[in-house]
């Protein structure tokens, strides 16, 4: 236990100290970019050719199509990434893959994107457990990482929020203890404590205060959501789990949006952030910031807007006109 | 005395609930890395969680002073290019100050990352309360023992060929104990401490990398014919531990004798254990022998932490800024970091573009015979990896 909410304060800590924000991904910065280019793909799990493996679980509700949407977006620009797919399922246990097959997916290929997994009512088999919890359990990502940021002409009650939750989660509703001796540790980052409910009020109210927050799991869930709230919604926020070893992209609140299935709607934004940032992760930071500055360039735009940020555009509109800004 | 026996007996019940764990066998799946946090050891440092987060681990930067922050900006281009899974933690050392708040910000940071890259740290003050940083750093963080591995590059042109000598050196006490006093004027006396422990902790641990690295012979270089109690007991306590590697050749050397053989014939000789300061000394000696101080890298280790930097702990103030610096030896600390972290798809790609570069291409800074620059040199190494 203490080892657990030990890491889950240092990667706070440590993804605090990187300038871009991007926890794990900007602190390789060098002036001279010149030589950084097309050889970024060499990893040990690539193929051959310098593509990379990456597990895809598309998910429920509008996950497969906003996987579909990072899909077309890779494969316009080229991308050397290969997704091994796998249909992942709890509301849907017969056609679901093993868990097994899934652990191990990710553990060979150390990187995944997935969608938000719905979880039934009730168990099936009388299970406490989600499949959410067994995947992070299996896998030990201890730690959810969610960057929440104003994008741009994105209409808000706040602005310039700019955030980073750190969320444990696979473990109960303690943890707080120890963050203080971890603090030791990191002598040139300030260090405060917060109780929740104060917590919450402080969110709404003046969430520019905040910089990087480590919550226990289900404060971080609220946390989570509140936070995304504040800058346009479960569409635009993007997240990430990690362990030791491996890393797992998905959207910062967690909601399979049902309503909107097969309607077209939803805002395909934050599944795309998330395939910036395991590209970064896995060291193609020219295709990331490429995939990046698409999309702020569709939102400053303005003309292309899915439903929940006020327009009338369909998730393939807005995959279409990222798929156009790319540079 | 009573409050000494009284601290005693807080220690006492630690180490014995360590000693019975400590010589657990690492599976041969680990990275050295994971050996140093996964497996038990006695603890002399509190254990903190490594810093590895999906799959990434995170460094510790030293670029320290002279030439170190240009060969650092060198390995941070070549880590981009083959897209190693590190990210750097730069902590910069200001020379000029007297107070030691960096130092220790860099310990501390050394503590959680667990792994440093490190260029040589200058000391500028001269005032006698004012340790080497240098030392200060290996001695908060135990590292005990000091790897340099000493192999000839075909490339460059040297009086001997096919040298291959791993260094082994004390590195935390012997003559580097900084405890110096007057003690009547004119009269300077200098401690040098050897600790039956820390001969231990290090013999072990030159025995045992000969068995893991296949080696045959190790010899103890010492000067136990005049310091009969301090060499003296470095000696024994290698004889003893020998006695456990019958599969291991031992055998001793005076220093002076050692230095003698190894200009002369340096063949002989296979790894090589000592103290402190015979461990300088000789550890420059094959530097030397080599092409000097721009090619080998050496590795501090201590039960939980290891810190890279190059073989020679030169700073090289005259020659910074000017591209004519060896960025070698610094590239080579790096890929030894590299295979520390597990990383042995990245270190092998890099180390066999230096390889090229020196031995086929022969593209090398003057210090080595050679006309091109450190930028040269980067630029080749870069485009020879992933094609060689």
């Amino acid at each position: 236990m203490s080892l657990i909410s030990r890491n889950v304060f240092r990667a706070l800590v440590q993804g605090s100290q990187h300038v871009g924000k991007g926890v794990h991904t900007s602190s390789v910065n060098c002036e001279k970019n010149v030589r950084f280019a097309p050889f970024g793909a060499m990893q040990p799990n690539a193929t051959k050719e310098g593509r990379i493996k990456c597990t895809l679980i598309p998910g429920d509700g509008v996950g497969p199509e906003l996987v579909y949407s990072v899909q077309e977006v890779f494969k316009a620009a080229s991308i050397p990434v290969d997704f091994e797919s796998f249909f992942f399922s709890e509301v849907n246990p017969t056609l679901s893959a093993p868990l097994e097959d899934v652990v191990n997916s990710i553990a060979r290929n150390k990187i995944c994107i997935k969608g938000i997994l719905a979880t039934p009512d009730f168990s099936h088999t009388g299970e406490l457990q989600t499949l959410n919890m067994k995947l992070r359990n299996a896998l030990d990502l201890y730690a959810n990482v969610v960057h929440v940021k104003s994008l741009p002409n994105v209409k808000c009650r706040h602005h310039d929020v700019d955030c980073i939750i750190i969320r444990e989660q696979t473990e109960g509703e303690y943890s707080a203890l120890e963050h203080e001796s971890m603090a030791k540790l990191y002598p040139r980052i300030q260090f405060e404590k917060m109780i929740v409910d104060n917590c919450t009020m402080q969110m709404v109210s003046n969430p520019n205060q905040f910089d990087v927050m480590v919550t226990p799991n289900l404060y971080g869930n609220i946390v989570d959501n509140l936070a995304s709230g504040l800058v346009g919604g479960a569409g635009v926020v993007a997240g990430a789990s990690y362990s030791a070893e491996c890393a797992v992209f998905e959207q910062g609140a967690r909601h399979i949006f049902s309503g909107a299935v097969g309607k077209n709607i939803a805002n395909p934004t934050a599944m795309l952030l998330c395939s910036a940032n395991l590209l970064a992760h896995v060291n193609l930071h020219s295709y990331s910031k490429m995939i990046k500055n698409a999309i702020n360039k569709v939102l400053s735009d303005g003309r292309v807007r899915t439903k929940d940020l006020g327009g009338q555009s369909t998730t393939k509109d807005f995959t279409h006109a990222v798929i156009s800004s790319l540079v | 005395m009573a409050v000494r026996l009284l601290s005693k007996f807080r220690v006492l019940p630690e180490i014995r609930g360590v000693a019975n764990v400590s010589s657990a066998a690492a599976p041969a799946t680990l990275s050295d890395f994971d050996v140093q946090h996964k497996t038990p050891v006695i603890r002399k440092q509190k254990l903190i969680p490594k810093a590895q987060y999906g799959g990434r681990h995170a460094v510790t930067m030293l670029p320290g002073g002279g030439i170190g922050p240009e060969c650092m900006g060198y390995v941070r281009d070549i880590f981009k290019y083959i897209g190693a899974p590190v990210d750097f933690e730069v902590v910069d050392i200001d020379p000029t100050v007297d107070n030691d708040d960096d130092v220790q910000y860099a310990i501390t940071t050394i503590k959680r990352n667990g792994v440093g890259l490190k260029g040589n740290i200058e000391t500028k003050s001269e005032a006698a309360y004012v340790t080497s940083r240098n030392v200060a750093l290996r001695n908060e963080l135990d590292m005990y023992a000091y790897v340099l591995n000493c192999k000839s590059y075909p490339g460059v042109e040297t009086r001997h060929k096919d040298i291959d000598i791993v260094i082994i050196r004390q590195n935390t006490e012997g003559e580097y104990a900084m405890l110096e006093h007057e003690s009547v004027n004119g009269v300077i006396e200098s401690m040098k401490v050897v600790t039956a422990s820390n001969s231990e902790r290090v013999a072990r641990f030159a025995f045992e990398f000969a068995k893991r690295n296949g080696r045959k012979k190790v010899t103890t270089v010492h000067k136990a014919n005049i310091m009969k109690l301090s060499d003296g007991l470095f000696l024994e306590t290698s004889r003893r531990l020998a006695k456990e590697y019958p599969d291991i050749e031992h055998n001793d050397m005076i220093i002076d004798n050692c230095c003698m053989q190894l200009v002369a014939k340096p063949h002989q000789f296979d790894v090589m254990l000592m103290t402190n300061l015979y461990g300088s000394i000789v550890s420059n000696v094959v530097c030397g022998i080599l092409g000097g101080a721009g090619l080998l890298s050496g590795r501090n280790y201590g039960d939980h932490y290891a810190v890279f930097e190059p073989g020679t702990r030169n700073t090289g103030t005259a020659i910074a800024g000017k591209n004519v610096a060896n960025p070698i030896a610094m590239i080579n600390a790096s890929v030894d970091m590299l295979e520390h972290l597990g990383h042995h798809f990245h270190a092998d790609l890099l180390r066999r573009a230096i390889d090229k570069t020196v031995n086929v291409d022969r593209v090398l800074t003057p210090d080595v015979g050679g006309t091109a620059s450190s930028t040269e040199v980067v630029d080749n190494i870069i485009n020879n990896i992933g094609r060689c």
